[in-house]
């Protein structure tokens, strides 16, 4: 346990928790104006008219006030687990770009225990980023609810159990960013490799993966589970979606990747020449 | 050889090879308790190799290193056993010195309390709560001792301490390390200033090649390596070079005018001089000369590899 405190300590006092918190706060803004405009988009009608088949009945389930809700009040989860994931990853690869790691081994040479603490203080930092969103969420979605016409909803199993699952969803990236810290070292590569590969890689992977299911072979499209973006995506999503995979394969893969990048990298540390 | 005391260095048969560079080669040594030992070596001798080695940083490719018995990695409380200052550059640059030291403090269950006790023993109290990216070299010189001496350890490591120090730095840490030696402590100071270190160190260590070239107490190194020499000046240098032919003595004239005389002491050169009636101007025992004496064991071995 004082090895998770030196670790929070560590993360005080430099200047990167309020940076972080700076550009957190414009992104969360942000999320906040977008799923408003699409809410108003799904509740008027004026949304993904045409398309038929799965298509159409998807959106015509994610149109029911209740997953509008469930959405809403999981409000800034895409830019807060962004957030999360880089300052975990700096987390580890500080130590490694301001040369300090020799000291953390010198006091902790039970590497592993070193890196627990790492993924300790990690997920503490994404549940301080989920319990910051969910309270502005909590305050701010009522009133645009009201502004939609839809009941508030806070009464609803559904919506809780939601944003319990967005904790989850924002310890498991916490998780996965101390991972990929340790894989790759370098901070300024983990930073913008991370950053690129969450925004616009998982964009482009999707496009990937409908360009192959429409023109390869049905399937593939059920595949795309397996992109981390997407299968926290899924495992928000308030009730079962029509044509996409249950909501606990989203968290399975989720936890797969997670175990992985935690695993994987507390063996490459312990075996590593510190020089 | 007795058991080794509770706080002795023992290097055993150490190794390290990488790809194609063996960087220490079947090293062996021991590291006495009480003493200011010197590690001495070229550069990419292996020394921080080694140092890292014994502080399980790096993983050896044979061999062992213990610290009063154990490995590092053993120990429990390790800095509590052993201090250690490896890079005078290893803080966040954003971190004031005093949170770098709060930060080790809390990882290793002390009070909050040694972070101050130990920025007052090196000095840095009037910096403490400056950030570490505006220290000098000679500021984070002083940081590093005050980070190693947080647990108070009964041993000490330090690579290249007295890099960055001015002179009066320099002077304060050789005391400094001086009287923890004589505490009964056991300090390993890694270092290339070989003037310093013949000032410092009781034994040294001198390793190039990732071998090791000779330890031993500083005095029996240098007396180990010829008899020492008598500097001399004279205006009628020919005749005394003859006089002390007669004596067995070696003449070897200097570019300064001066003659540099081994094999006869400081008063056998005078009487010799009185003797045959040469005028003296000085008559210096020249004492054996560190530098000297490691560029002599080094020849040849020094340099990258």
């Amino acid at each position: 346990m004082r090895l998770v405190s030196a670790e929070l300590f560590k993360l005080r006092t430099t200047s990167i928790w309020w940076i972080m918190g700076i550009i957190l706060i414009p992104l969360y803004a942000a999320s906040v104006g977008f799923n408003w405009l699409s809410s108003y988009a799904l509740t008027s009608g004026q949304a993904g008219n045409g398309g038929g088949g799965t298509r159409e009945a998807q959106v015509q389930a994610v149109s029911q006030p209740i997953n509008i809700a469930t959405n809403m009040y999981t409000t800034g989860q895409y830019m807060g687990v962004l957030i999360v994931l880089l300052l975990c990853a700096i987390i580890v690869t500080s130590e490694f770009f301001h040369l300090t790691a020799t000291t953390t081994f010198l006091v902790t040479p039970r590497r592993e225990a070193v890196i627990l603490a790492k993924l300790g203080a990690g997920m503490i930092v994404g549940l301080a980023v989920w319990a910051l969103t969910t309270v502005l969420n909590l305050i701010l979605v009522p009133i645009i609810m009201d502004a939609l016409n839809l009941p508030v909803q806070l009464g609803e199993p559904a919506v809780w159990r939601a944003i319990g699952l967005n904790l989850l969803a924002f310890m498991l990236w916490a998780v996965l960013g101390v991972g990929l810290g340790v894989l790759i070292r370098s901070q300024l590569a983990a930073t913008l490799i991370l950053a690129i590969v969450y925004t616009v890689g998982a964009a482009v992977v999707g496009i990937i993966f409908t360009l192959l299911s429409q023109n390869v072979a049905e399937w593939i499209g059920k595949l795309q589970v397996l992109v981390p973006t997407t299968a926290s995506e899924l495992m928000l999503s308030g009730t079962e979606l029509p044509g996409n995979p249950p909501r606990w394969v989203g968290a399975v893969v989720l936890i797969g990747y997670a175990a992985v990048a935690g695993v994987v990298g507390t063996l490459i540390t312990k075996r590593r020449d510190i020089s | 050889m007795s058991a080794p005391a509770s706080d002795d260095i023992v290097v055993d048969h150490l190794t390290k090879q990488y790809k194609k560079l063996r960087a220490v080669d079947d090293l062996s040594f021991t590291v006495r308790s009480g003493r200011v030992t010197g590690f001495l070596g070229p550069n990419g001798a292996g020394k921080t190799t080694t140092l890292r080695m014994l502080l399980g940083l790096v993983t050896p490719t044979a061999g062992n290193a213990t610290i009063g018995g154990q490995r590092y990695t053993e120990l429990h409380d390790p800095i509590r056993h052993v201090g250690a200052v490896l890079e005078a550059s290893s803080a966040h640059r954003g971190r004031t010195g005093r949170n770098h030291l709060r930060m080790i403090c809390r990882a290793a269950g002390l009070p909050d309390s040694r972070a101050d006790e130990t920025l007052e023993l090196v000095g840095l109290t009037p910096a403490a709560k400056r950030k570490f990216k505006g220290y000098s070299l000679g500021m984070r010189q002083r940081l590093g001792i005050a980070a190693a001496m947080l647990g108070n350890p009964r041993v000490l490591i330090l690579d290249e301490p007295a890099n960055g120090l001015d002179p009066e730095g320099i002077r304060w840490m050789r005391d400094l390390l001086k009287a923890l030696a004589a505490e009964g402590r056991t300090v390993l100071v890694s270092s290339h200033l070989l003037g310093e270190m013949q000032l410092l160190a009781d034994d040294v260590v001198i390793l190039a090649a990732g071998r090791l070239i000779r330890q031993g107490p500083v005095d029996d190194v240098l007396g180990s390596m010829g008899a020492a020499q008598v500097r001399v000046r004279t205006p009628q240098a020919a005749e005394l070079a003859d006089a002390l032919g007669k004596i067995n003595a070696t003449v070897s004239p200097q570019p300064d005018g001066s003659l540099l005389v081994s094999g006869a002491d400081s008063a056998a050169i005078g009487h010799t001089a009185f003797t045959s009636s040469v005028e003296l101007h000085e008559l210096t025992p020249e004492r054996g000369d560190l530098e000297q004496v490691f560029l002599q064991l080094t020849a040849g071995m020094a340099g990258i590899r």
